[in-house]
């Protein structure tokens, strides 16, 4: 067994739990969050303690190891129990190794293999990301055409048909838009679906057809831009009304179906 | 035309939008051969990168595209109204490179790469398009299975897959840690 003594702490080193979870106010606690997943904080600790990633003292390590989790005061299974479950297998290969066996162990045969593989692949992954991040990086400086809206295509009259998902889509688009755009006082003032219903089918009426986005955008609360978003969707859901949208990226027309279905009682 | 050979294919790259391969060109100019086209390709974009100008041709997604230059990017931000960038997540990245290097590759397997299940940056990374479900794997519950896209390769300024970070520039990253960590 290669298991050796605790490895002698490099002095000018601050204290694991400074070291880089934890912010100078919040003292103790350790954010497991700045770790990628649990293989991540293992490849951290090995290189901490100067660790041969060959050779990894497995007692020393998972002591290491739960000592991080244990700063957590509460384990959030969610997030952690990836980090729980590498946690048991540390503790798994240990006791591997303390079972006594009538011949020494091949190398290939050393518990400690698999989680060494799997590190060894993580690593290298790691390192294709920081190569990666700086292309990315390099890539998001240069613009190019290819991120704007599309040049229309070769019939105008490309013409297609929503479906409510992607009504919903534009809806949100829109929204977020609007959110961005400022900060303004919100007056409260009910709004009813029976009552924005009829408005719209009035309006619908009286125009024969309404742009989407325009129509929303004159709403002035979140509120009342909701309602009429509501009404819009039950009006294509009931298949009163048709929402068309020419082109990607381009506004979505509503309009009233020439011969709605009687069942409809909205108004 | 073969004067005008080099205004000829500047026109065509402008116009494309997705990047211009030399083999799209070579059927687009029939008769030109491909040395010429090659030649007038290197002069226009040295002509681009040497000249005082916004943009210049760069090669990505194995074919070549008009991009602004870098030191533009701020006033390109303002006319775009985007204030910042949005710069994948490390778990994305994380993910993004553990399907690129292990590709065709499905999720379970993923996970266990990044010791992290993946199910949600998976979904992200489709979204963005990064990614692609290619099909199922003929193994228990027929898990799926997904490659990198076009997308991919153009978003990091890559022509194909042997163009990700060789084995030794990530050895090489390795060691440059090693001193710097410890």
């Amino acid at each position: 067994m290669t298991e050796g003594p605790a490895l002698p702490q490099d002095p000018v080193e601050p204290p694991m739990d400074a070291v880089p979870a934890a912010g100078p106010s919040d003292g103790y606690q350790v954010r497991l969050e700045i770790f990628e997943g649990p293989l991540d904080l293992l490849l951290f600790l090995i290189r901490k303690k100067k660790i041969d990633i060959h050779d990894i003292p497995i007692a020393a390590i998972t002591r290491h190891y739960l000592e991080y989790l244990g700063k957590k005061e509460q384990i959030n299974l969610d997030r952690e129990a990836e980090f729980l479950f590498v946690a048991a297998l540390l503790i798994y290969i240990k006791s591997q190794m303390l079972l006594p066996r009538e011949t020494d162990l091949a190398e290939q045969d050393d518990p400690r293999r698999v989680l060494v593989n799997r590190l060894l692949e993580y690593q290298k992954i790691k390192a294709a990301c920081s190569l990666l991040r700086e292309k990315e990086e390099d890539q998001l400086l240069q613009w190019k055409r290819h991120f704007l809206p599309p040049l229309p295509g070769e019939s105008d009259l490309d013409v297609v048909e929503l479906s409510l998902f992607e009504l919903a889509e534009s809806f949100f688009v829109l929204m977020k838009r609007r959110a961005a755009d400022s900060t303004r006082i919100i007056r409260g003032r009910d709004v009813t679906i029976e009552v924005k219903m009829k408005e719209l089918v009035g309006l619908l009426r009286e125009r024969r057809m309404i742009d989407f986005l325009e129509y929303f955008t004159a709403h002035e609360s979140l509120e009342e831009a909701l309602v009429s978003f509501f009404c819009v969707l039950e009006l294509v859901k009931t298949r009163v009304a048709v929402a068309v949208q020419d082109e990607l990226f381009q506004t979505i027309r509503v309009w009233l179906r020439k011969d709605p279905p009687r069942q409809v009682a909205h108004e | 035309m073969n004067s005008r050979l080099k205004e000829t294919i500047e026109a065509l790259i402008f116009v494309s939008q997705d990047p211009l391969s030399l083999e799209r060109m070579q059927v687009l100019l029939e008769g030109v051969p491909g040395e010429d086209i090659r030649a007038a390709v290197d002069e226009l974009a040295g002509d681009y990168s040497a000249g005082d100008r916004g943009i210049h041709i760069v090669r990505g997604g194995g074919g070549y595209l008009f991009a602004t230059k870098p030191a533009f990017d701020r006033d390109v931000r303002r006319l775009l109204q985007i204030e910042r960038k949005n710069k994948l997540t490390s778990a994305s990245l994380e993910t993004l490179a553990a399907i690129a290097y292990h590709q065709p590759v499905t999720q379970s397997e993923i996970s266990a790469i990044r010791g992290v299940d993946s199910t949600y940056t998976l979904k992200t990374l489709l979204e963005k398009k990064l990614i692609k479900i290619v099909g199922r794997k003929k193994a228990p519950g027929n898990p799926l299975v997904y490659r990198t896209s076009e997308q991919f390769l153009l978003y990091l300024g890559l022509n194909s897959l042997d163009e990700l970070p060789s084995e030794e520039e990530m050895s090489r990253i390795l060691q440059e840690e090693k001193p710097a960590d410890a």
